[in-house]
């Protein structure tokens, strides 16, 4: 047991904001691909980056830079994350030789999974692909796919025969239509598209699987729910910090705010939240396999609901300040929803937990 | 970071867990119910070592880190022993003979710690007062040094094990005019002249752990009674809530485990519209909570804990954190918990019922979760 982060790294912590810090200096706050890019090619020299847990940088580590980056901005935040974890994940796994561009930043990717009806616990995709010679016909449509607009490789989820796999289309493939969806609760700069697939052919080599065992899948999806804590931890320690310093400047009756007693508390119970989600957090991802899939779901569970409590509470501190369309801690509450929506909803996180304890 | 146990403290918790479903769960029901506090399974824990489980051997105890310690605390909640008896336990081993044990003499270690250790004597704290709880500086009880002796007079309020303790280490006001910086520590025995115990109190849960005032009057101690310095007091008091907020908490943890387990079996068993009630979706997300609301506080306790094994200070805010969290988010998951046994929960014939009362204490025992919001915003 060792409830510390080491020298080591908390040097790459503050290796990692330097980068952020330096890069928003050049860069205004848009999420174009190369501005994505361009992060992800400074990053690539920190551990954060790495897919396998290094020796020297422990799983809570990466939680905390998670956190670190989401703190700047929830929208890039998520956008690396995607490349990162997500598409990242699907080459080192089943595309191995992709990975050296991959590392240098000149590949950036998505992963196209959520279709109109379809729960990815439950049903099959709609989106399937047939074999024509030596190639893959995929015909469907998808959601709510992040990076979408600016990816130069598309890792489409669908179904071949009875099993589901992954095609890995590029973003000027004939038969795939982009369109870019319209500005998201609290990820306002998250490039998020819809994609139609018609008669979308790729070469036979561009398919990975498929998959009978659905580990993959689950795999895939667990980091999309640790990517979504570590979102809203950003946006929790964001809101927490913007509430406490305008309770500590703004006065009403001759003195701060953080005086009454109805604010302080207020702020108690957000840190205890934000800290109680920290700790939450760092456990699930360093959790061994044997019980990795329900705590994630549980610490999802709290840090999504823990989020909009804290950003909630912030925005009441904030009042009219916090109104103000675009201001921080306003896209962090709708930023908070978001991630109860997204990756596992709450709603079947908590069936799944509750089928986990009862044994079904 | 690393948020895993070793093989020997999971091995030991396993043995805890044992131990206490065989040796007290049995009796606890019965206990609760006519408000008895449960001496047998008490000296049991004492035989077992877990009383003394973290002093060292030649004390009598079992020279365990303080993780371990606190697991054995979590182990005891999650077989099932009551919120009275865990209390009971807390309030001896920890805010007494850890107190005797860290300021005490050499003297005061020998004649004291190994008794405390085996539940031979029973020890309690005196703090409170009837109208100076978390307000600590405003304590009005006295002990006014006459010669090589102090004489003590003053109420203390809400003892736990007052009306059984053979020791108590009480707090008291050597010199008043400094507040704080006034307040000093004494072991007084029971029988001292001018010293006793009220009624038990008659309380909504934790009912096996007997709760009564301290009544100290003219109460003469010999100067050697004095533990620590004069003025030291305060600080000694401040030093218990390290376990207050880890071993003491730890049972809430634990318990949160055992509740669950009673409510999957329940819901497993309990059949309506066809089928068991576990089948429904409401149902699971009860089930889901208690979970999630378990692990969330494991981790604050344990991060308690750990600090305290590296020697470092308390982090009150930490601590704060700690007992905030518990405190208020353990009601709604009890309650949770006693809904899903519909009828039958509100009975004494299910466990949760008891379950519920115990945990309506965690929100005010040991300082109220307004009182953990004053100190966070204070320091944070």
């Amino acid at each position: 047991m060792n409830f510390d982060f080491t020298e080591h790294e908390k040097k790459i912590f503050i290796q990692v904001q330097d980068i952020l810090t330096a890069f928003l200096q050049e860069y205004p706050l848009d999420n174009n691909s190369t501005m994505v890019k361009e992060l992800l090619k400074r990053l690539f020299s920190t551990s954060y980056c790495f897919l396998k847990e290094e020796e020297n940088f422990s799983a809570p580590a990466l939680m905390h830079t998670m956190e670190i980056i989401a703190r700047v901005s929830p929208s890039l935040y998520l956008s690396l994350e995607t490349n990162l974890r997500l598409f990242g994940l699907i080459l080192d796994t089943y595309a191995p030789d992709w990975m050296p561009d991959f590392y240098k930043g000149d590949i950036l990717g998505a992963v196209a999974l959520t279709e109109e009806t379809m729960n990815i616990d439950n049903d099959p995709f709609e989106t399937k692909a047939v074999k024509q010679g030596d190639q893959f016909s995929i015909n469907g449509s998808k959601k709510f796919v992040i990076n979408g607009t600016v990816a130069d490789y598309i890792a489409v989820v669908g179904q071949l025969e009875e099993h589901p796999a992954i095609f890995l289309v590029e973003k000027n493939n004939p038969g795939l239509n982009i369109s870019k969806s319209g500005p998201m609760m609290g990820f306002e700069e998250t490039p998020i598209a819809a994609l139609t697939l018609t008669d979308c052919l790729i070469p036979s080599t561009s398919m990975l699987g498929p998959f009978k065992e659905a580990t993959f899948l689950k795999s895939l999806r667990m980091w999309e729910n640790q990517i979504l804590m570590g979102a809203c931890l950003g946006m929790m320690t964001t809101s927490f910090e913007k509430a406490k310093t305008y309770a500590n400047t703004h006065k009403t009756g001759g003195k701060p705010i953080i005086a009454y007693q109805e604010v302080a508390f207020k702020l108690a119970e957000m840190l205890t939240l934000l800290q109680t989600s920290q700790l939450f957090a760092y456990r699930s991802i360093s959790a061994n396999s044997k019980e990795a899939e329900s705590l994630t779901l549980c610490a999802k569970v709290f840090c999504s609901e823990a989020a909009e409590k804290v950003t909630g509470a912030s925005l009441q501190i904030l009042s009219g300040t916090a109104l103000s369309n675009g201001y921080a801690a306003s896209q962090a509450y709708l930023g908070a929803k978001y991630a109860q929506i997204s990756g596992t909803s709450t709603e079947i996180a908590r069936v799944k937990i509750g089928d986990s304890a009862l044994g079904y | 970071m690393d948020f895993d146990f070793t093989r020997e403290q999971l091995m030991f918790k396993k043995e805890v867990v044992r131990f206490a479903k065989k040796e007290i769960v049995p009796r606890v029901q019965e206990h609760d119910l006519n408000s008895e506090f449960d001496l047998e399974s008490f000296r049991k824990m004492g035989e077992f070592g877990i009383l003394g489980l973290h002093f060292p051997e030649e004390y009598g105890g079992g020279g365990a880190d303080v993780v371990t310690t606190v697991l054995a605390g979590e182990a005891l909640g999650e077989a099932g022993v009551d919120g009275g008896l865990t209390l009971a336990y807390g309030a001896h081993s920890f805010l007494c003979a850890d107190t005797i044990f860290r300021h005490g003499t050499e003297e005061q270690r020998r004649r004291y710690v190994p008794k405390l250790a085996s539940g031979e004597w029973i020890g309690c704290m005196g703090l409170s007062e009837p109208e100076a709880g978390s307000d600590v500086a405003s304590l009005a009880a006295t002990a006014e040094k006459k010669g090589d002796q102090y004489i003590l007079n003053g109420t203390k309020m809400w003892i736990t094990n007052g009306p059984i303790a053979d020791v108590a280490v009480v707090y008291a006001k050597t010199q008043p005019e400094l507040q704080h910086a006034g307040i000093s520590a004494f072991i007084i025995e029971k029988g001292t002249p001018g010293f006793s115990a009220g009624q038990p109190l008659i309380k909504l849960g934790v009912r096996t752990s007997k709760t009564s005032e301290l009544v100290l009057k003219d109460c003469v101690l010999p100067v050697q009674n004095l533990l620590g310095k004069e003025g030291e007091g305060f600080l000694m008091a401040m030093q218990t809530v390290e376990w207050d907020r880890s071993a003491l908490l730890a049972p809430f943890v634990g318990g949160t485990t055992y509740l669950l387990k009673k409510c999957v079996q329940y819901a497993k068993g309990r059949k309506q519209f066809g089928k068991p009630i576990g089948h429904f979706q409401a149902i699971k997300h009860k089930i889901a909570d208690i979970r999630i609301f378990g692990e969330a506080a494991r981790n604050l306790v344990y991060r308690i804990a750990w600090c305290k094994d590296q020697g470092r200070p308390l982090n009150h805010l930490e601590a704060a954190i700690a007992k905030l969290f518990i405190g208020d988010w353990s009601l709604a998951v009890t309650n949770d918990a006693l809904v899903l046994h519909g009828g039958y929960g509100y009975t004494h014939e299910f466990v949760v019922e008891r379950i519920l009362r115990d945990t309506l204490l965690a929100p005010i025992g040991g300082g109220t979760s307004e009182i953990q919001k004053k100190i966070i915003s204070k320091l944070m």
